[in-house]
């Protein structure tokens, strides 16, 4: 196997390795789980990097400022005008619970590709008798059932933020870890080729940015902007998505 | 990106300034939070906001509406920023030999923690120990979430240069950071 370098964890940090398979890889190995732990323990510390806070009035100001300045001169358009912006955000992400996710979804997927032909059925033997379960296991239910688990602590960390007058330390650090397990569970998505389940998560990861990085720097203008985006909308679209991945029968 | 701000954008690049004032308050605040880290200067960051929303004025009916309005606005912030640090550095030196903002710090040379850790002006310090392009790199993926390819274009840069440039940060700031963890 090809020597995973700390450039691979670090694209695997922000979510952007070309190998779905990382995640597992580092799951499966102690020290490249460690070596992955102290890159995401380094890197938060990062997150102490908070510009000083502004006011409500800030954008006011500025324009205050500038507005006497923007009588220059002025690059006209000149191609025809096509309306479509692309959404960008992609946040960076989370761990354990998705990483071992992504592990046991491996498993199952080699397993279940070996037929399960040299697994003996010795309800005796616990090595022999968890392979077997894992060969049964059908990763795309695993998905669903571990990104339904995922909405449900989203929906609990939404809920308190959307009710919640006042910003609390635990909420950036919820945030984070939401980020990074949202990031793996899309990208899971994408590769079982559940392209609507992985537009719905990527929909989900620039609130998610915003709270772990500007709900507590940002304006309490920022904040109820957040807010009323959750109520209005987010928290019912998570709600639906998550009784919608508890319905077997429903392809989502 | 909302339909009601495509609207808006679309009435600013026909030059309506009422509308171009709705787009200054809406991203007035996330330019602050890039500016000051890009310069780590609260005053800077002033500068280089105000700078960047008017050349985003005189610029704007270039602006192709099928690419990002945010990644158009980071672009020009970010090359405020730099060309506005650089104007610094060169003034500074002059002034008394000792640049704010000196892009060739080594990480190494950032002061080891002591018993009175402040994290925070750690890790501002090991910012500093960045490059120009490392840092602005870092910060937009980091903090701004932008991907890769998104880096790379803001930035005017290949792929591969921005994937080496952020590479290069993670490790400075990871061997600036590491006394710090908590174990």
């Amino acid at each position: 196997m090809k020597h995973i370098t700390d450039d691979d964890l670090t694209l695997l940090f922000y979510g952007e390795h070309e190998n779905p398979a990382l995640a597992a890889t580092v799951a499966e190995s102690e020290e490249l789980s460690a070596r992955f732990d102290a890159l995401c323990a380094e890197l938060r510390l990062a997150d102490s990097f908070v510009p000083p806070h502004r006011g409500d009035d800030y954008g006011a100001d500025i324009w205050q400022k500038i507005s006497p300045h923007l009588d220059g001169e002025r690059v006209e358009s000149s191609s025809r005008i096509k309306i479509w912006l692309a959404s960008l955000s992609q946040p960076r992400f989370s761990l354990a619970g998705a990483l071992s996710f992504v592990l046991v979804a491996a498993l199952a997927f080699t397993l279940g590709r070996n037929g399960g032909q040299e697994v003996i059925n010795d309800p005796g033997d616990p090595v022999n008798s968890t392979a077997a379960t894992l060969a049964n296991i059908d990763p795309n239910r695993l998905l669903t059932h571990s990104v339904s688990g995922h909405l449900e602590q989203v929906n609990l960390v939404l809920t308190q933020f959307a009710n919640a007058s006042e910003t609390s330390a635990s909420e950036a650090g919820y945030a984070t870890d939401m980020l990074v397990a949202n990031r793996l569970y899309r990208q899971a998505a994408t590769t079982r080729g559940n392209h609507k389940l992985a537009a719905f998560l990527a929909d989900l990861e620039p609130l998610l940015i915003e709270l772990a990085y500007e709900a507590q720097s940002g304006s309490p203008a920022t904040r109820e902007r957040m807010q009323k985006e959750v109520r209005n909308g987010l928290l019912f679209r998570v709600r639906v998505m998550n009784k919608q991945l508890n319905k077997p029968q429903i392809s989502v | 990106m909302g339909q009601t701000e495509q609207k808006i954008i679309r009435k600013a690049v026909a030059g309506d300034r009422a509308a171009f004032r709705e787009l200054v308050l809406e991203h007035s605040h996330a330019m602050f939070r890039l500016a000051w880290r890009l310069s780590s200067n609260e005053s800077a960051a002033e500068d280089i906001v105000q700078e960047a929303f008017i050349k985003a004025w005189r610029k704007i009916g270039s602006f192709r509406m099928e690419s990002s309005f945010k990644s158009w606005l980071h672009r020009i912030t970010v090359n405020t920023a730099m060309d506005y640090l650089r104007k610094q550095s060169r003034r500074k030196k002059f002034e008394t030999e000792e640049p704010e903002w000196d892009p060739g710090l080594k990480s190494a040379e950032i002061p080891s923690h002591d018993t009175q850790i402040d994290i925070r002006k750690q890790t501002e310090a090991a910012m500093k120990g960045l490059s120009e392009i490392e840092r602005s790199a870092l910060l937009l993926k980091h903090f701004e979430g932008h991907s890769i390819n998104e880096v790379a274009q803001i930035l005017e840069i290949t792929t591969g240069a921005c994937k080496q440039a952020i590479f290069r940060a993670v490790k400075k700031m990871r061997i600036a950071l590491r006394p710090l963890v908590t174990t």
